[in-house]
């Protein structure tokens, strides 16, 4: 090849490499520009009814009459309370023919796991789309959903429907699952499913004579075996009945709990030892994390929640809500610190464990306090609905808060009550053993949620690989892992603006 | 000459014809290639150049921040990233010893069925053989997660019930990751064998028989018959195991989750977690594009192999 020709090819080359990188640039601004106008937060929680046609009333007895209309929302996958409003699906179709004379076809729905359902259900609503036309979602999205305008503000639905504003059995479903800023008061969410923390036991080995013999004679004190008696129960005393309950050479854990890395399972599991503890993971006020979560208190609370691993298989540090299942249901464990909304599913008739050997509890108390993580989901609304989806959307919202459609959820399907006026449903209480703890829970103060930013994700990434990385052994420290976290979500929170404290100087070159 | 005369007019007449009908071949070529044209852009080209866009902006999907450019931040963050320098060297170490165990193994198991035709059955035994390989790499994870299980596996069951103490390999710190390489290695064995019987294949069997005649020393025979026709294929083989092996997620994603810690964190699962689980697509883009330029250069080494292979056979 002469050198003339070389040099064309390298011209060539070069020209090719520079229409790649021409192209690339703009492909990105379009990018940009696309979604320009998808930054825009919607204003206060206005409370004023909105015009009198506007598809947020609903469907009235002629604006929907004869049409047929399909209907998709998104679900969690392998959560069986968030895949109730397709076992009930039927109902709504007679509901909506009945009341407004529109036929629905059969629900169609996207579902995922909870770390991966944003991923699927996000593209879709960044590109204006109304795919999923009502949305189950996790509580921490609040902030990164209604930020860009994606979903309906709830206030203005309810100043359209009065009667979907139900009064919830404590502030905590309020603050959970609606309001976004935290402590602004606008709504966005709908509860869904509620969840609170708790502790599901083998109440046939509690009431085994023998073992409470064995007991009493090992401890001298006698064994609860009654949810009065546990109610109140101090994790010490708790741990004592374990620490009885463990015994590795006949294959019986005496507890089970999360550790994994996977979505928010260590954090959630490990919270209630650092909230009931006097811990904090951060101000909400001024957004600050660093000097707050990487506290002696929280470390303490760390080592002493790492450390009851010793009661639990050797891969406890991937453990999250299906290996609990597993554990219990196959009869390894005599305990286990499950979400209460799974409940029904801890004991089977095809398990080992059926569910009258069951017995659950509210998580036990440190020196007396208690404060648990919020579980649980909200419904939202996507604001890309048309104006016969938005109608079917609230008439969705309107059937599955009648008693009715709730009585289904709760008696069969799994859901738990919420509302003021279904946790005073004495029904509801004897559905099943996990309904009372739930309550217990639910109550003012006792559990408490954490971060709703749209910064969630990244912030939750971060903490759960370095709370995961002790509890594996790869980080050496309590105190390591929450020092990491905290700089790093600092400079998260900093870098969004959402604080004015910078991170520590050395925060990049923090490493687990 | 009168005759040489009429030719070339009518060659030069036949000229414009020889043009339309080369004209309607482009066309139809074109045409026929137009559809696959317009996906390979809509599919490939397209969102490769939107990825090269996206790694110069600062965007992450649940922010609610528009992407803002920052040119060349997130490579510089990349680069600065000790996690991720630590992820790719394990990632490396992950492709050789994979990769060197699979060639080892493959080529083994491939001069055992070679030539053993009459091997009692040598059908089914390689079909049995590559259903490894066959089996989706998600599915061949979760069952290994399930035998290796401390509590509920059945390699434990066993375990336990010959009296030894329960195996906990894919939480411990220091059998996790060699786990990974043998269920690797497991699953992608029989591609090696595959590429392995097919390098044999090449080999002209005149030159086997003539070898055969010459009564020629097992060193010599690989070595001056075998090897010149079998080593293209084989090396073909090892690059696409080495292209392939250095993208390994799956496998580490659902059998360790990249644990316990960042033992097993891989790149791939690194970039995963950037893109699904932080939503930094500005970065994981960046981070993709790295990743983009390794495997070019490892196709690059292909190439260079294919063209030694053309070179040789001239």
């Amino acid at each position: 090849m002469s050198e003339d020709t070389k040099m064309k090819l390298d011209r060539r080359r070069l020209l090719k490499a520079g229409a790649i990188a021409g192209a690339a640039i703009p492909a990105a601004g379009l990018l940009a520009a696309c979604s320009d106008d998808g930054g825009s937060t919607s204003g206060g929680g206005s409370a004023e009814a909105p015009a009198a046609d506007s598809p947020l009333y609903g469907s009235n007895a002629t604006n929907m009459q004869g049409k047929t209309i399909d209907f998709a929302y998104s679900r969690i996958g392998g959560w069986p309370p968030s895949a109730a409003p397709t076992t009930q699906w039927a109902d709504f179709q007679a509901y909506a023919l009945e009341n407004y004379g529109y036929t629905v076809n059969d629900i169609t729905f996207v579902e995922a796991g909870f770390g991966e359902l944003f991923q699927k259900v996000s593209p879709t609503l960044a590109a204006g789309s109304s795919e999923y036309n009502l949305m189950v979602v996790d509580s921490q999205w609040l902030g990164a959903l209604s930020e860009p305008g994606w979903i309906v503000k709830a206030d203005d639905v309810f100043a359209a429907n009065p009667e979907l504003d139900i009064e919830p059995f404590s502030s905590l479903v309020r603050d959970t699952y609606q309001v976004y800023p935290d402590g602004s008061g606008i709504r966005w969410g709908f509860p869904q499913m509620p969840d609170t923390q708790g502790v599901f036991m083998r109440k046939d080995m509690l009431e085994d004579p023998a073992e409470q013999a064995a007991f009493k004679a090992a401890t001298g004190k006698d064994l609860p075996t009654t949810y009065e008696e546990y109610v109140e129960i101090e994790y010490s005393a708790l741990v004592e009945i374990i620490d009885f309950f463990h015994r590795p050479d006949e294959e019986m854990f005496g507890t089970a709990l999360m550790y994994s890395k996977e979505y928010d399972f260590f954090s959630c599991a490990y919270y209630p030892f650092a909230y009931s503890t006097g811990g904090k993971i951060w101000d909400p006020e001024t957004s600050d994390v660093y000097g707050i979560l990487n506290s002696d208190i929280n470390a303490a609370a760390m080592e002493e929640f790492v450390g009851l691993m010793k009661y639990q298989p050797a891969d406890a540090a991937s453990f999250g809500i299906g290996s609990l299942l597993d554990l219990f249901n196959g009869g390894k464990c005599f305990s286990a610190w499950q979400w209460l909304a799974v409940g029904a599913f801890m004991g089977g008739a095809d398990a080992v464990v059926k569910p009258d050997m069951v017995i659950s509890i509210p998580l036990p108390k440190w020196d007396g306090k208690l404060i648990g993580a919020m579980g649980g989901q909200p419904w939202v609304i996507n604001a890309f609905n048309n104006d016969d989806q938005m109608r079917v959307a609230i008439d969705v919202l309107k059937w599955w808060y009648t008693k009715d459609t709730q009585d289904k959820f709760i008696k069969n399907n799994g859901g738990l009550p919420w509302s003021k006026e279904g946790a005073a449903n004495p029904e509801y209480l004897s559905v099943a053993h996990y309904v009372e703890p739930f309550l217990y829970m639910l109550e003012e103060g006792r559990s408490q949620d954490f971060w709703h930013l749209p910064e969630y994700a990244e912030m939750l990434a971060v903490q759960q690989e370095a709370f995961n990385g002790y509890a594996s052994g790869t980080v050496a420290s309590a105190k390591d892992a929450l020092e990491y976290a905290a700089a790093k979500q600092q400079q998260i929170l900093f870098n969004a603006g959402r604080t004015t404290t910078p991170p520590p100087e050395n925060v990049d070159s923090l490493r687990l | 000459m009168a005759k040489s005369v009429e030719t070339l007019e009518q060659s030069i007449k036949d000229v414009p014809k020889a043009k339309k009908l080369e004209s309607k071949k482009t066309w139809l070529s074109w045409g026929l290639l137009a559809p696959v044209l317009f996906f390979f852009i809509l599919m490939s080209v397209l969102p490769t150049v939107w990825m090269f866009g996206l790694a110069f902006y600062d965007y992450t999907l649940t922010s609610a921040q528009n992407p803002r450019f920052v040119g060349f931040d997130n490579f510089r963050d990349f680069l600065a990233n000790r996690a991720l320098a630590g992820a790719v060297s394990r990632t490396l170490i992950f492709v050789l010893s994979a990769v060197i165990l699979q060639t080892i193994l493959g080529i083994l198991i491939g001069v055992l069925f070679w030539k053993n035709d009459k091997m009692p059955g040598r059908r089914l035994a390689l079909t049995l053989l590559f259903t490894p390989m066959v089996v989706t790499p998600i599915a061949t994870s979760l069952f290994w997660k399930f035998i290796l299980d401390p509590t509920l596996g059945v390699l434990n069951f066993f375990v336990s019930t010959f009296g030894f103490d329960r195996i906990d390999t894919l939480s411990s710190t220091t059998l996790a990751f060699p786990t990974l390489v043998f269920v690797d290695t497991w699953m992608w064995t029989p591609f090696m064998t595959l590429m392995t019987l097919a390098a044999l294949g090449s080999v002209p069997k005149a030159e086997l028989e003539a070898a055969r005649v010459d009564r020629l020393p097992l060193t010599r025979l690989i070595r001056t018959v075998i090897w010149p026709h079998a080593k293209f294929i084989l090396g073909l083989g090892l690059l696409l195991r080495i292209i392939d092996a250095f993208k390994t997620m799956d496998l580490a994603y659902v059998m360790t989750g990249g644990g316990p810690g960042d033992r097993t964190e891989l790149i791939a699962v690194s970039l995963y977690r950037f893109a699904f689980k932080s939503f930094k697509l500005g970065y994981s883009s960046a981070v993709s594009v790295f990743l983009l330029f390794v495997a070019i250069a490892l196709t690059a080494i292909y190439l260079y192999v294919l063209n030694a292979r053309k070179k040789a056979e001239e």
